[in-house]
C-alpha cells in the first residue's frame, strides 16, 4: 500500500482513504510548467484541459452575458422603431441570437466538460482519458469554433435569425452574408468537437474503471456525465447532420430548406438534437447537486439506485419528445397528441430525482456552504423551471405560449436555474483545482446577489407572459416588468464580479486547501492531494476489497505489464511511460479554423449568381492544406495513452479501447447516415405527389450496379488484407490493401464519370430537391470513401515498411469503417437508384 | 476466425444478392407491383447488411454489446425517421 490516511471515509464505490499527507508536487515530466504558455498549447492531460475548458467557457460566458445585457439595455422602454431603439433591428436580432448560440454552445456545456475532464477520471480510477490527443483535440475545436463565431460579427452579419436558426430563415436568400455562413460552420465545427468528445469519454467511462468500481458503484456525477454523453452521441449526430445540410444549402446550393417541406425537415433535425440537449446541458448540473447534496447533509442520496434508474429513463426518453417544439408547425394532430403523452411522461422521472434531493435534506444534517446553497438554489428555480414547461407540452396551451416570453422565462429557469448547480460546482471542486480555499463570506454573497438578480430577471417575465419573443417591442404597458427585468440583468452579471474577486485573492493568498476539505466528501477525488499529481494517483485504484486502496505495480524487465501482489490485492500495472504533451490537436484546431473561415466566404451569391472569392478560396485551400499535414503529422507522432480494461469494463470488456472507440464512432455515423437517409425520406414524402410520384435523377441503373459490385469487392480484399497481416504476409498485406485502394479509386472515377453524365443534362445540385438529396447523400458517402482511401494510401506505406506483421489491430479498424461505409451504400443504391 | 473460402462464399453471396435486386426492377415489379417490389428489395440490403456487419465486421464473433451499440443507433435513427414522415399532414 502506498496510500497514507487522513480521512476513512465511505465512497461511493466503497472505501476511500484520503491522501491528505501525500505530496502534492508535481511531476510532470516532459510537459512545461504551469507558468508557461507552451505548456497550455501542448497539454493532454485531463486536467489541464480541464481547467483550459472551465477557463475558455467561462470566456464565453462572459460574452454571451455582455451580449444579453446590451439587448436587456434596449428593452428597457418599448421601442416603436429599430431607429429609436438602443440596438438597430439587425443589431438586436444578432444580440439574441448570438447571445442564446454561444450561452447554450458555447457556454454551459463546455463549462460542465470543464468538470467532466478533471473529475471523471479521478472519479473513476484512471490516469487520463482514453485518448488524450483526442481530448486536447476535442478542445481546441472547440475554443477555434468559438473564435469564428466571433470573426462572423465582422463578416456582414453573424447569424441573427434566432438560436434555433429556424429555415428557410437560415438560408441565403435571406440571410446572405458571409458572417452568417461562418457562424454556421463554426457551429458544424463545435458539434465535431462534441462528437470526437463523446466516442473519448464513452471508451473512458467504460473501459478504464478501477477494479471494483461495477456502473451500480458509480458515483453520481460520473453517471450524469456518462448519460450526457450517450445522448450527446446520438443527438449531436442529427444536428451535424441538419448543419452540414445547411452548409450544402447555404455554399453548394442544395435546395433542401427552400423546397415543400424543407422549414419542417430542419425543425425535426433541430429539436431531434435539441430536446435531448435540453437534458446535456441539465444533467451536469443535476450530478453536481447530487454530490454536494451528499457531502453538505453528511447523507447518502436517499433512493439513490431509483435517482440514477431516473437518469436513464430520463435519457432514453430524452429522444422520443422532441416534437413537442413543433406543436406550431403542420405536423399532424395524431403525432402532437403522442408527443404530448410522452412529454408529460417525461416529467415522472424528473419528480422522483426532486423528490430524492428534497428527502435528503430532510434526513441529513445541512452545512449552508456556498456550494450547498448554488445547489439548493438550483433545486429550487429547476422547479419552477420544469412546473411552467408542464403548460408548454400540452399543446392547446402551447398554442398560446409559443412565442411568448414565458417560453424565455420556462427556458431560462431550467437552463440557467438548473447550471446554477455549476456554479455550485465550482466552489465544490475550486480547492480541489486550485490547492486553495475560497472565502465562505464571499462566496455567500455571490449566492445571495446571484439568486436575487435571477428572479429578478427572469421572474417579471412570466408576469408580463404575452411579449412577443425575439421582438425588440412590446406594449408600453409592460414597461415596468421588463425595467425590473433588465435591473435583475445587471445584478446577476455584476454578481460575478464578486465571484472573480474571490476566486482571484484566494488563489494567491487563500489557505491552503487538503485533500479533502470536506468532511463527508465520498468520492475518489477527495483521496488525492489538491491539487491532484500529474497521473493522479500513488498506484493503481483498486475498489477489488470494498474499499478505495492504491494497489503498488512492479515494472517487468521487458516494460510490458505485470502483475503485483500487494496487500490489498492484485495489480495489473500499465506501462510505465505515458505521454502527455503534443502540439497537434492544437494545430489541427487552428487550421480547421482557418480552413472554416475560408469556406465561410468562397461562394457567394448561391444558388442564383454564384461567385468565387479569391482571397477567401486562397484562405480556404492555404488552411485545408495545413489541416491535412497537421492530421498528417499526429498520424505520424508516436503518443502512449494509457491502457484500458485494467478494472471494470463493462459492457466492452475484451474489446480494448481504440477497437471500442471506432465501433462508438460509428454508432454515431449511423445516425449521421440516417437523419440525411431520413431526410431524403422525409422530403420525398412530403414533395407533391408524395413517395410513389418521386422523379429521381438516375435513368440508368447500371452505374450504381456497377459500383455496389467494386464496393463488395473492395470489402472483401480488405477482408484478405487482415488474413494477410494475421498470416504475416507482407506481400498478401500490401496486395490486397493495395487492390482496395484502387477498387476504391474505380469507385469514385465511376461516380465522376456519372455525375459528370448527369451534369450534361442539366442536372446539378440547384436543380431541385431531387437532384439535391441525390448529390449530397452520395457525396457524404463519397466523402467517406474517400476518407477511407486516405488511411488506405497510409497503411499501404506502413505495410510496405513491414508494419502490421506482428499487430493487424490497425487493419482489423480500418476495415470495421470500409465495411461500414460498404453498408451505406447498400441502402443508397436501392434508394437511389431502384426505387 | 472464419476462413478465407467462408469470406469468399459470403463475398458471392453480397454478389448474387445486389444482382437480384436489380433483376426485381428488370423483371418489371416496380413497375407493376411497386410496393412488393420496394419490400422485396429493401429486404435483400438488410440481408447484405446483416451479413457484412456478421462476418466482414466480425459481429458475430465480438460481444453482444456491440451488436447492442449499434441497434440502438439503428433505433435512433430509424425513430427519427419514420416519426418525421409520418408527421407530414
Amino acid at each position: 500500500m502506498t496510500d497514507t490516511d487522513t480521512n476513512d471515509i465511505e465512497t461511493d464505490g466503497g472505501h476511500a482513504e484520503a491522501a491528505g499527507e501525500l505530496e502534492a508536487g508535481h511531476d510532470d515530466g516532459h510537459l512545461p510548467a504551469y507558468g508557461s504558455l507552451k505548456r497550455w498549447l501542448v497539454t493532454t492531460n485531463h486536467k489541464d484541459i480541464g481547467i483550459l475548458y472551465l477557463a475558455t467557457a467561462t470566456f464565453y460566458f462572459v460574452f454571451g452575458g455582455v451580449l444579453a445585457l446590451l439587448f436587456r439595455l434596449a428593452l428597457v422602454a418599448p421601442a416603436e422603431s429599430s431607429a429609436t431603439a438602443l440596438l438597430s433591428g439587425m443589431a438586436y436580432n444578432q444580440a439574441v441570437s448570438a447571445h442564446g448560440l454561444i450561452m447554450i454552445f458555447w457556454f454551459i456545456s463546455p463549462f460542465a466538460f470543464g468538470f467532466a475532464n478533471y473529475i471523471v477520471p479521478l472519479q473513476i480510477g484512471a490516469k487520463d482519458l482514453a485518448f488524450p490527443r483526442l481530448n486536447a483535440l476535442s478542445y481546441w475545436l472547440y475554443a477555434t469554433s468559438g473564435l469564428l463565431f466571433l470573426v462572423s460579427f465582422f463578416q456582414g452579419t453573424t447569424y441573427a435569425g434566432g438560436w434555433t436558426m429556424y429555415a428557410p430563415l437560415n438560408v441565403p436568400v435571406y440571410t446572405p452574408e458571409v458572417g452568417t455562413t461562418a457562424a454556421v460552420l463554426a457551429l458544424l465545427m463545435f458539434v465535431v468537437s462534441v462528437t470526437v468528445s463523446s466516442v473519448n469519454f464513452l471508451t473512458t467511462m467504460h473501459r478504464m474503471r478501477a477494479d471494483g468500481l461495477t456502473l451500480r458503484n458509480l458515483p453520481v456525477f460520473t453517471w450524469s456525465i456518462l448519460l450526457t454523453v450517450w445522448m450527446m452521441l446520438f443527438a449531436f449526430a442529427a444536428l451535424l447532420a441538419g448543419l452540414m445540410i445547411l452548409s450544402a444549402d447555404r455554399l453548394l446550393g442544395t435546395t433542401y430548406f427552400i423546397s415543400t417541406g424543407g422549414s419542417v425537415l430542419w425543425t425535426h433535425l433541430f429539436w431531434f438534437f435539441g430536446h435531448p440537449e435540453v437534458y446535456i446541458v441539465f444533467f451536469p448540473a443535476l450530478g453536481i447537486m447530487a454530490e454536494t447534496f451528499q457531502t453538505f447533509t453528511g447523507r447518502r442520496l436517499v433512493g439513490r439506485k431509483w435517482f440514477i434508474a431516473s437518469m436513464v429513463l430520463v435519457a432514453l426518453q430524452s429522444f422520443l419528445v422532441w416534437m413537442h417544439h413543433m406543436f406550431l408547425t403542420s405536423i399532424n394532430l395524431q403525432i402532437k397528441t403522442l408527443f404530448m403523452a410522452t412529454t408529460i411522461g417525461i416529467s415522472l422521472p424528473f419528480d422522483l430525482m426532486m423528490f430524492s434531493l428534497i428527502y435528503t435534506m430532510i434526513k441529513g444534517r445541512i452545512r449552508f456552504t456556498t456550494p450547498f446553497l448554488f445547489s439548493l438554489g438550483a433545486l429550487v428555480l429547476f422547479i419552477v423551471g420544469g412546473i411552467t414547461g408542464v403548460f408548454l407540452g400540452a399543446v392547446v396551451l402551447d398554442y398560446e405560449f409559443r412565442g411568448t416570453y414565458w417560453v424565455v422565462a420556462h427556458f431560462h429557469y431550467v437552463m440557467l436555474g438548473g447550471g446554477t448547480a455549476l456554479f455550485a460546482g465550482l466552489y465544490y471542486w475550486f480547492p480541489k483545482i486550485t490547492g486553495k480555499m475560497y472565502d465562505e463570506f464571499l462566496g455567500k454573497a455571490h449566492f445571495v446577489v446571484y439568486f436575487v438578480g435571477f428572479n429578478l430577471l427572469y421572474f417579471p417575465q412570466f408576469v408580463v407572459w404575452e411579449t412577443p419573443r425575439r421582438v425588440f417591442n412590446y406594449p408600453p404597458e409592460f414597461a415596468i416588468w421588463h425595467q425590473l427585468s433588465t435591473v435583475g440583468a445587471f445584478v446577476l452579471g455584476l454578481s460575478f464580479l464578486i465571484m472573480f474577486y474571490n476566486f482571484a485573492t484566494s488563489y494567491f493568498d487563500g489557505a491552503d486547501a487538503d485533500g479533502n476539505p470536506w468532511t463527508y466528501a465520498t468520492t475518489a477525488e477527495w483521496a488525492v492531494p489538491s491539487p491532484p499529481p500529474l497521473e493522479n494517483f500513488p498506484g493503481l485504484p483498486s475498489y477489488a476489497s470494498g474499499k478505495l486502496d492504491f494497489l503498488e505495480p512492479t515494472a517487468a524487465a521487458d516494460g510490458g505489464s505485470t502483475v503485483a501482489e500487494t496487500d490489498g490485492g492484485v495489480a495489473h500495472a500499465e506501462e510505465e511511460h505515458v505521454d502527455h504533451a503534443s502540439i497537434w490537436p492544437f494545430a489541427i484546431g487552428v487550421t480547421a479554423v482557418i480552413t472554416a473561415l475560408g469556406l465561410a466566404g468562397f461562394r457567394q451569391g448561391v444558388p442564383n449568381d454564384p461567385t468565387i472569392n479569391p482571397l477567401y478560396s486562397a484562405i480556404a485551400v492555404v488552411g485545408g492544406i495545413a489541416l491535412l499535414v497537421s492530421l498528417f503529422a499526429m498520424g505520424r507522432e508516436t503518443f502512449v495513452g494509457p491502457d484500458g480494461g485494467f478494472g471494470e469494463a463493462w459492457p466492452f470488456a475484451g474489446i480494448e479501447n481504440t477497437k471500442t472507440g471506432v465501433w462508438i464512432f460509428l454508432a454515431s455515423d449511423v445516425v449521421l447516415f440516417g437523419a440525411f437517409i431520413g431526410s431524403y425520406i422525409f422530403m420525398r414524402v412530403a414533395a407533391p405527389g408524395g413517395w410513389v410520384e418521386w422523379h429521381g435523377i438516375v435513368e440508368d441503373v447500371i452505374p450504381g450496379l456497377m459500383n455496389t459490385y467494386i464496393l463488395l469487392t473492395s470489402s472483401f480484399t480488405v477482408v484478405l488484407a487482415l488474413v494477410a497481416a494475421r498470416k504475416e504476409s507482407r506481400i498478401g498485406l500490401v496486395a490486397s490493401l493495395t487492390a482496395t485502394l484502387l477498387l476504391g479509386l474505380g469507385f469514385l472515377g465511376n461516380k465522376a464519370i456519372e455525375w459528370n453524365h448527369l451534369f450534361h443534362e442539366g442536372y446539378g445540385l440547384s436543380t431541385g430537391i431531387e437532384a439535391s438529396t441525390f448529390f449530397l447523400t452520395t457525396g457524404l458517402h463519397a466523402a467517406h470513401v474517400i476518407a477511407g482511401l486516405v488511411i488506405t494510401v497510409y497503411l499501404i506505406w506502413r505495410a510496405w515498411g513491414g508494419a502490421y506483421l506482428g499487430d493487424d489491430r490497425p487493419v482489423e479498424y480500418f476495415g470495421l469503417y470500409w465495411h461500414f461505409v460498404d453498408i451505406v451504400w447498400l441502402f443508397l443504391f436501392p434508394l437511389f437508384y431502384i426505387l | 476466425m472464419v476462413s478465407t473460402k467462408l469470406y469468399a462464399a459470403i463475398y458471392v453471396v453480397l454478389f448474387v444478392g445486389a444482382t437480384a435486386q436489380v433483376v426485381v426492377e428488370f423483371a418489371g415489379y416496380v413497375e407493376n407491383a411497386y410496393w412488393l417490389a420496394f419490400g422485396l428489395i429493401m429486404v435483400l440490403s438488410v440481408f447484405k447488411a446483416v451479413v457484412v456487419a456478421g462476418w466482414y465486421q466480425h459481429l458475430r464473433f465480438e460481444p453482444r454489446s456491440l451488436s447492442y451499440l449499434m441497434l440502438t443507433a439503428l433505433a435512433a435513427a430509424l425513430a427519427l425517421t419514420l416519426a418525421a414522415a409520418y408527421s407530414i399532414t
